[in-house]
């Protein structure tokens, strides 16, 4: 067993059926590093996440996390992972929440876990640790959402379009939020969207997909600085690589 | 609901109340229907202070004999149903019996329990936690199952147990079914109650203090009895609502 190594994806495809969701795929996602996957819906980006969190099993290639298989990744809690729909449990309140991950097989817990109390302070929530998720807006929930993930001290985190249903400005807001907390805590993150924006925002690399059966188009590196910061989107840098992504989505999709 | 909203119906439920008695009332004396068929609310109050200790000890019995048997018809139905949710096929197999158990007047078999069980209390607990279980099955089938989806993947993210998904997800997801599964059975399991301590299972209990007043011509005892059931039933009910305010106080029912 490895440590330290990273997600690697190797020729790992899917298929549902007769329905062929993602082609032989390369990735490889270095530990601390955010890697954004972009693509349009259905391109199956969302499939080849599944794949690499454990929740599918790929019909082809293989996929370790530091050396061993997503199950086994997932046993020993090296995977947080952010589904689409913030997924609260109405039941609990935003602490109760945050620390579900962490009361769930206590004993498997990694190192170095952040404090509940500390997380909710960071996600803006202090005044709203007692509230039930029914008293929340849905970009507060999905702040909720991101540090329950967090609260896990996961060295890799999983995210499914955490931001897909909220509106534009709470979306900023949140890709905001996200990327300073990664900053200190140095967990590897993959991340899926069809925003170019946040995929540029918050990756230190974006792999671009094509549209279904998806295969990988181009990978993007992106040389901003961090930390980052909002200011950095009027960056003409900023720019440049959104068009850059933008020709290799329209090249992906034959256009 | 504001405290506004709930006094002002705490208000009309009372006028509600009182206009029901006085109408009783009236109607009673004035077409003076004979006591055996309906009685007066102030003579039921008049009988009922004659020998209270009555009254209140067979209403202890039947309650006890109420609550006993919905405990255990909650506690077998929740771990049936726990195992019949997990596995659809088990789940198919248990509706003939489930519904026939629904369907089957159980006055109809209870000659038979009797010569089974015997006589006294055992019998009236069997038939009660008999009756009542089908319903607290359903409930805890329909509420494990329609545990949020996207919480389950990420129950599953953490490898979490069955004990920990049971524990953590679906039994609080069947909560709100399994509360209105409870004000079904409070009806259902009072008159079963009743019933089978009428048909001489018992020598206490208001079911049998009704068959004796009817037995020795004694209307104003048995619309005393009749009274006493209904207050017993009432009680139970404030009971189970009060706590559903408390336990579902998360849930969109109780705002």
């Amino acid at each position: 067993m490895e440590d330290g190594v990273g997600i690697e994806v190797h020729a790992a495809a899917k298929t549902f059926g007769t329905v062929q969701a993602v082609r032989p795929v390369d990735l490889t996602v270095a530990p601390g590093e955010v890697v954004t996957l972009l693509g349009p819906s259905g391109c199956g980006k969302t499939t080849l996440l599944r794949l690499v969190a454990g929740l599918e099993r790929e019909t082809e290639g293989t996929i370790t996390i530091d050396g061993r298989s997503p199950a086994e990744a997932r046993r020993s809690k090296r995977i947080g992972f952010v589904p689409q729909a913030p997924a609260l449990l109405p039941w609990r309140t935003v602490a109760e929440n945050v620390s579900l991950l962490q009361r769930l097989r206590p004993g498997c817990n990694p190192a170095g876990q952040p404090s509940v109390g500390e997380l909710v302070d960071r996600v803006g929530l202090t005044d709203f640790a007692a509230a039930y998720p029914h008293q929340l807006s849905g970009g507060m929930q999905q702040r909720v959402a991101l540090a329950r993930a967090f609260a896990l001290g996961a060295p890799y985190l999983l995210m499914d379009e955490p931001f897909a249903a909220l509106d534009e400005i709470t979306r900023a807001d949140m890709r905001h939020l996200l990327a300073d907390l990664c900053q200190p805590l140095h967990a590897a993150v993959l991340f899926v969207t069809h925003s170019i924006a946040e995929a540029v925002y918050l990756s230190d690399r974006v792999v671009v997909l094509s549209p279904r059966p998806g295969r990988v188009v181009g990978s993007v590196e992106i040389e901003l600085a961090r930390p980052r910061v909002p200011e950095i989107e009027d960056d003409p840098a900023f720019f440049a690589h959104e068009r850059e992504l933008r020709r290799l989505l329209h090249d992906g999709a034959g256009r | 609901m504001t405290d506004r909203v709930r006094n002002s119906s705490a208000v009309w439920v009372t006028t509600g109340a009182v206009g029901l008695i006085a109408f009783w009332e009236a109607f009673v004396r004035v077409r003076d229907v004979r006591k055996f068929v309906l009685l007066p609310p102030s003579e039921i109050v008049r009988t009922f202070f004659e020998t209270p200790a009555y009254y209140l000890e067979n209403m202890w019995v039947t309650a006890a004999r109420l609550v006993i048997s919905l405990v255990i018809s909650l506690v077998l139905a929740v771990a049936v149903g726990a195992a019949l949710a997990a596995w659809r096929p088990l789940e198919d197999a248990s509706q003939p019996m489930l519904v026939l158990i629904l369907v089957t007047p159980w006055v109809a078999y209870i000659s038979s329990i009797q010569l089974w069980v015997g006589r006294g209390t055992p019998t009236i607990l069997f038939l009660v936690t008999f009756v009542t279980a089908p319903a607290f099955v359903y409930a805890t089938v329909s509420g494990m199952r329609g545990a949020d989806p996207a919480a389950r993947e990420l129950f599953r993210s953490v490898d979490a147990s069955t004990w920990e998904v049971l524990w953590h997800l679906r039994l609080p997801a069947a909560l709100p079914s399994l509360f209105t599964a409870a004000r079904f059975n409070l009806g259902l399991g009072l008159a079963a109650a009743y019933f089978a301590e009428g048909a001489a299972l018992s020598r206490n209990g208001l079911g049998e203090a009704g068959k004796r007043a009817v037995a020795f011509n004694q209307g104003d005892v048995l619309w005393t009895t009749i009274l006493c059931t209904a207050i017993l039933g009432i009680a139970a009910q404030l009971a189970v609502q009060l706590t559903e305010r408390w336990m579902l106080r998360w849930h969109a029912s109780q705002r």
